[in-house]
């Protein structure tokens, strides 16, 4: 501890923080269209996500036709005890799915 | 959920996040510590669990779809994040007072005093390691900020601690940095907080607290390392209030309790540490986040027959919703409810010969809740649903303990077996209360470490008479 010409105690502190280790990475590349996409939804099963997944189905269709969807019915929920493990697996899944996009909820 | 995401934007996959108004502060900073600060969201108006059907699928065709298209098909613009300062960079000169206001604007306080992390203070602490200080326990989230044998230190320095609970801390964020954990849930909704149990020699080597008010603030040991626990998360993980900590209403932090190893000895009942796969007499913290606590006062009776009812029947109220951690709500059988007996408690039930394991049997199978109940939670109460508890049984993800038959009126167990309770011994060694805590469930599971004591231990902490 630093001391005042009057006595009185300066204190030199350091950051009491750690460092960010994760980078700051680029997002995926948008899509053109959504006509001919297939896009995922992806759920954790909280907060009536499979109602809002069908009003934003019948949306999207109105706007994009040819729109395609998988449903969260195919993954399960995103927010359980294998969180983890499932998200790991979404990119193989969605290769196997011939996915092109996702949309993810809920956070509340 | 950004995480999945976050996941999906890696490997290439667009995506448009659905975010709750409440929370769209959250989910900008929680994309910053995904590495991933532009990561788009649409906004779900209000929030749904408070809108009938209707209401939820206009507000969606009205506001959330169309952001859900702009996400999907125009790139956000990128962004970049402003440098922070090295481990070991003064950032700032002042009196008292001053270091205070500056570290509370920075929200790197919780609001108390803290004291000063000078340089000097910070060496002290790590005296009592033999860890490299750049060592990193741990990469933590939201912010996936490393957590350091330094930045503990800092974080103890400034909680109040003494030196020489360092080893502690050290096993502590080991403990809030294992997966199994999972600290990045520690900013949800039911706000709950960590539960620090503490076990072996240490307990009294250093004076923690094993007897009346336990869960008290008021003994330096209990309280200040209760305090770093609250503290790590705001400044390692990244917690903050109104930001990417979410916890409705919150809790303030426990103080940690530490059991009465002698007590146990007494009785001939492992201590929590045997429990959580260690040694007696190992030296160990165990973590485990509850949503919640009660007293049970004045368990009355001279056997365990006549004093267990009251306990079980407290320890089944105590759980209420959290029973979804069980049935399939949200997980399958995570919930670890924890009871704390006093040792006068203990060894009135040690007497009839009941060991540890006895007691969890008789909660198993006396601490229960009425099958509607257990499906209100799940279907009409709370948003979990699982159908039935019947359905889950025959799908074989509940045990048959839950669908003996269709009376709505059966008693169901609020957990999948008897070794998911914890029964811990601590607290007024002559007075006849039990203490219950509720769990939250995979959204901090009991996780135990061995404290790691320095090579000049011996020397620098005087045993206890």
């Amino acid at each position: 501890m630093a001391k005042t010409a009057g006595g009185a105690g300066l204190y030199e502190v350091v950051w009491p923080c750690g460092e960010r280790k994760q980078k700051i990475r680029p997002l995926a590349e948008r899509l053109d269209t959504l006509n001919g996409k297939t896009v995922a939804q992806l759920w954790d099963f909280l907060f009536a996500g499979d109602e809002v997944f069908a009003a934003l189905e019948s949306k999207l269709r109105e706007r994009y036709p040819d729109v395609k969807f998988v449903s969260w019915r195919e993954f399960g929920t995103t927010h359980g005890v294998n969180e983890k493990e499932l998200l790991a697996s979404l990119p193989q899944r969605f290769k196997e799915l011939g996915v092109d996009a996702a949309i993810s909820c809920m956070a509340c | 959920m950004l995480r999945a995401s976050e996941v999906c934007e890696s490997a290439g996959y667009p995506t448009s996040s659905l975010v709750c108004e409440g929370f769209l502060g959250q989910a900008a900073a929680t994309s910053v510590g995904l590495g991933m600060p532009n990561l788009p969201v649409a906004t779900i108006v209000g929030h749904p669990g408070a809108q009938s059907s209707e209401e939820l699928r206009d507000n969606v065709l009205r506001v959330t779809a169309d952001q859900v298209i702009d996400n999907l098909l125009g790139q956000p613009a990128e962004k970049a994040l402003p440098p922070e300062p090295g481990a070991r960079e003064i950032v700032f000169r002042g009196t008292f007072e001053e270091v205070n206001a500056h570290f509370y604007e920075r929200e790197w306080s919780d609001g108390l005093p803290i004291v000063p992390p000078t340089l000097e203070k910070i060496e002290a602490f790590l005296s009592f390691t033999d860890r490299d200080p750049d060592e990193i326990l741990g990469v933590l989230l939201p912010e996936s900020r490393a957590a350091t044998v330094w930045t503990v230190a800092v974080n103890g320095v400034m909680a109040g601690c003494r030196p020489e609970y360092m080893p502690i801390l050290v096993a502590l964020i080991e403990a809030m940095a294992d997966p199994i954990y999972g600290v990045e849930h520690s900013g949800n909704t039911p706000g709950s907080d960590t539960l620090i149990i503490l076990n072996g020699p240490i307990i009294k080597e250093l004076g923690f607290n094993y007897e009346q008010g336990v869960l008290r603030d008021g003994f330096m040991p209990n309280t200040s390392v209760g305090r770093f626990w609250r503290l790590a998360l705001r400044n390692l993980a990244g917690f903050l209030p109104h930001k990417t900590d979410k916890g409705c209403f919150g809790n303030t932090f426990r103080v940690v309790l530490a059991e009465n190893e002698d007590a146990l000895a007494e009785i001939g009942w492992p201590p929590n540490s045997v429990d959580m796969g260690f040694a007696a007499g190992d030296n160990t913290v165990t973590i485990s986040r509850m949503t919640g606590s009660a007293v049970l006062a004045s368990v009355t009776g001279a056997t365990p027959e006549q004093m267990l009812p009251y306990v079980a029947d407290g320890v089944a109220k105590e759980t209420g919703w959290e029973i979804v951690f069980t049935t399939g709500g949200l997980t399958f059988g995570t919930l670890r409810p924890t009871l704390v007996l006093t040792p006068i408690l203990a060894s009135t039930i040690a007497r009839a010969g009941w060991g540890k394991d006895d007691v969890k049997r008789y909660l198993f199978e006396h601490a229960r809740m009425p099958a509607w109940r257990a499906e209100a939670f799940s279907e009409t109460w709370a948003d979990f649903p699982i159908g039935s508890l019947k359905r889950q049984v025959n799908l074989g993800r509940l045990p048959p303990a839950f669908a003996e038959s269709d009376d709505p009126n059966r008693m169901v167990p609020i957990v999948f077996e008897p070794d998911d309770f914890m029964v811990l011994v601590s607290g007024d060694p002559m007075r006849t209360n039990a203490h219950v805590f509720c769990h939250n469930g995979y959204l901090g599971f009991p996780v135990a470490k061995k404290i790691e004591l320095p090579r000049t231990w011996a020397e620098r902490v005087r045993k206890p008479e």
